[in-house]
């Protein structure tokens, strides 16, 4: 009967989690596509990366899922906070592209170029593991309506490991969207490609920038 | 750049007959494009139709006598650029009282398609079968440039122009063409040699993100937020906080990029280091048969070519390896610049350097042609315009 | 070495070819080539996003000299950045008298959900003035003149008044 039980569960949230993956990747692939842009070309670094990325995205989850059970009520899709988190998260995206577009490290340096960091052109940098593990952490606590949904179901199971399991089953649907990012494993890295993905973190950070302080100012103005 | 000096110093080119008789499928070309003009049209449409035929027809006929393309190439263009906002404009103006698009036309959709948003069409509508452009997909009465057609003309160009859109197409390249032509000095010439190699990569950054962020939020993104022109053309009525920030945005980019920057640089700003649509056109260079390469047995690395490059696609390593960059946009300038005749035009499989002549031939035939069609029925149709601001009996 | 020769003289050729191609394809263009390629646009069975056009055809109510025609409530789709909203059209504007007011069935229940009220103005650029009261839960009241959004607005197009009536988001989803 539990095993029954956990089935139905786990099934419940993969197919949540497959039907809404399209939002995920909608969300989040502009923040992974430039970042995965950056890494070495080779299926084994773009592997070792977005596993990196999916694994804190999954840490993510599981500090939403915990909290969402401890407070005993899903948090509601009409909470008036949320626009808080979300204006909130948006920045904290915003700040942690700009901050790997500007500081991404570079194995060579083109003498010629001047030294400021953002208009260097250069190799394809060491991949740096935190980059990975705070966009994806940020990008997993995003509070998008698939995962507010999976919240309220979630906070219904009896208890917290039930809550954790659906959440991480729901992951393991939405997951499944991101694997076609390995096939830019294969792009080939030139200096033009690299600088091309920092641009791109650059200018979608802004987007987050705005959209967040809209977000904020909005929510300041109209309570 | 093709300087004054320049066309001075060379003998003509090619004898009057010869030059002439090379012009002669122009000019029937552009009698057979107009032709229905004359039989429907009204006497200012007329007027326009005759004033573009001999433009046309004797600008091809220059370039045939003088060897030159650049510099008869731009005049055309920038009259392109000038003359559209005044036709759409006055349209615009005779119709609605203002050049700013009420919401009303946008749900009817009465919104004129314009290629520039293209790119960004693709993703939802390979995915969700949707067009994030308030438009109509078939011409109606209010709105004959459906999406149907204008997809439809800009497909067929891009088949036949390339990158080369941007030099015989576009009808907005022309007005920054026209600010950089108009500055006698090259400044800020340091900057954009020093960081020229990053800044031609911007459009392709800009080019993915609007993409993404189109296919993400199922909206325009690049009319919404990023497209210039919209200063010279219409623009969503400002009605809230967010669209009075968006037309800021566009007049600044505007003022920036088209006209401020070309003046300082004498080079194209906007579609060199911003345009998305440009960066997007440049991936058919690949598979257009026409392009421009180097002699290395004759060029002296003077870097003229370089210098007078509208858009920056030329490097010193390109110009090694005797090519241009991707974003190429076959406007001629190096060509006519090179002192040294290295700089050639050259048809893909052919030897370089070999009948250039040839290959600089075959592609002004194809690009004056759709260059007299499309850019000539918009100059005629503003030349109508300013007839019909005359007190002509 | 012979066989380069014979094989960059095929390529230039071909080449001549590929330009002779082009050439014609240039000629063909104003005649076939646009024509053929804005069909297959149209008829690739691609439509406007729901946000501009308002979605599809639910129902029309005649109201004598002129009609009302309801759609299907339009839901953002992914991250888009509309309210929910259903569209309604009244049209021939001519055929309208001075001051409109009705209460409309959206959802087919048979119950009025909302009451619209507009007057139309002779001149065709004025704006409207305009008001839109729920009459339950599911929508949202608004008053104004013009169109504040894509999700919320009163306006003339054309031979037609095109409202839209936000919908509550959380209702919306179920």
């Amino acid at each position: 009967m539990a095993a029954l039980s956990l089935a139905a569960s786990a099934s419940e949230a993969l197919v949540l989690g497959l039907t809404t993956g399209p939002v995920c990747m909608a969300s989040c692939g502009p923040v992974v596509l430039p970042w995965m842009l950056v890494q070495p070309k080779g299926m084994w670094s773009h592997s070792r990366q977005l596993f990196l990325f999916l694994a804190a995205r999954l840490a993510g989850y599981m500090v939403f899922a915990a909290a969402a059970w401890l407070v005993g009520a899903a948090i509601p899709r009409e909470w008036s906070g949320r626009s808080w988190a979300y204006g909130g998260i948006d920045l904290l995206l915003a700040l942690a592209l700009l901050v790997y577009a500007a500081g991404w490290p570079r194995s060579r340096r083109a003498s010629s170029e001047p030294s400021l960091s953002l208009v260097e052109i250069g190799a394809a940098p060491r991949p740096r593991p935190s980059g990975a593990l705070a966009l994806g952490f940020l990008t997993g606590i995003n509070l998008c309506p698939p995962f507010l949904v999976a919240g309220v179901r979630a906070a219904q199971l009896a208890h917290l490991s039930g809550a954790l399991f659906f959440f991480l089953c729901f992951f393991a649907g939405t997951a499944i969207w991101f694997l076609p990012f390995l096939s830019l494993g294969f792009l080939k890295r030139t200096p033009a490609v690299v600088t091309v993905a920092r641009m791109v973190a650059v200018l979608l950070a802004c987007w987050y920038g705005f959209s967040g302080v809209s977000l904020l100012i909005e929510r300041t103005l109209h309570g | 750049m093709a300087s004054r000096a320049s066309a001075l110093e060379r003998p003509a080119f090619r004898s009057i007959g010869r030059s002439l008789l090379l012009t002669l499928p122009i000019a029937l070309w552009s009698l057979l494009m107009f032709t229905p003009t004359f039989r429907n049209g009204s006497r200012a449409l007329s007027i326009g139709a005759v004033a573009v035929i001999l433009f046309m027809t004797g600008l091809f006929f220059l370039m045939m006598r003088t060897g030159e393309t650049y510099r008869w190439r731009r005049i055309f263009f920038v009259a392109l650029g000038f003359l559209f906002p005044i036709g759409f404009i006055a349209s615009l103006i005779a119709e609605r009282g203002t050049m700013s698009i009420p919401i009303s036309r946008m749900v009817s959709g009465d919104t004129p398609y314009c290629f520039m948003v293209t790119p960004a069409l693709i993703l939802p509508a390979a995915f969700a079968r949707t067009i994030v452009f308030p438009g109509s997909i078939l011409p109606t009465a209010s709105n004959p440039h459906s999406i149907a057609v204008m997809i439809g003309l800009w497909f067929a160009f891009t088949l036949v122009l390339g990158k080369a859109w941007c030099s015989y197409a576009c009808f907005f390249g022309g007005i920054e063409e026209g600010f950089a032509a108009f500055s006698k000095r090259r400044r800020l010439h340091r900057f954009v040699t020093r960081y020229g190699s990053i800044l031609r990569l911007i459009p392709w950054a800009i080019l993915l993100c609007v993409v993404l962020l189109s296919a993400a939020l199922f909206e325009p993104v690049y009319c919404m937020w990023l497209c210039p022109f919209k200063t010279v053309t219409e623009f969503p009525a400002v009605r809230n906080v967010e669209t009075a920030l968006q037309f800021g945005v566009f007049v600044t980019l505007f003022v920036g990029l088209v006209v401020v920057l070309p003046l300082l640089t004498k080079k194209r700003t906007q579609c060199g280091f911003f345009c998305p649509f440009g960066a997007f056109q440049s991936l058919f260079n690949k598979i257009n048969l026409f392009d421009i390469r180097f002699d290395r047995e004759k060029c002296v690395d003077c870097t003229l070519c370089q210098t007078s490059c509208p858009t920056v696609a030329l490097s010193k390593e390109s110009i090694h390896e005797g090519k241009t960059l991707l974003n190429c946009m076959k406007c001629g300038a190096c060509v006519d610049a090179c002192k040294k005749d290295a700089a050639v035009w050259h048809l893909k499989g052919t030897p370089v350097a070999v009948k250039p002549e040839r290959a600089r031939l075959l592609f002004l035939y194809g690009a004056w042609a759709l260059a007299t069609m499309f850019g000539g029925s918009i100059l005629a149709n503003s030349v109508a315009t300013m007839v019909h601001w005359l007190p002509l009996k | 070495m012979k066989e380069d020769i014979v094989s960059r003289r095929m390529l230039s050729i071909l080449a001549y070819t590929g330009a002779a191609l082009t050439l014609a394809v240039a000629a063909s263009v104003p005649f076939v080539l646009m024509g053929a390629f804005s069909n297959a646009v149209a008829h690739a069975g691609l439509h406007i996003d729901a946000a501009f056009s308002g979605g599809t055809v639910a129902r029309t109510i005649n109201r004598g000299a002129f009609r009302i025609v309801v759609y299907q409530p339009v839901k953002p789709r992914l991250l888009e950045r509309i309210e929910p909203f259903v569209q309604i059209v009244f049209e021939p504007v001519d055929a309208m008298p001075a001051r409109v007011s009705e209460e409309i069935d959206l959802d087919g229940d048979g119950q009025p959900d909302v009451r619209v009220g507009f007057s139309v103005p002779a001149d065709p650029n004025a704006p409207l003035h305009g008001d839109v009261t729920a009459l339950n839960g599911k929508y949202i009241s608004f008053a104004g003149v013009g169109g504040e959004s894509f999700s919320r607005m009163v306006v003339r197009a054309g031979k037609q008044i095109v409202v839209r009536v936000p919908l509550n988001r959380d209702l919306a989803r179920r």
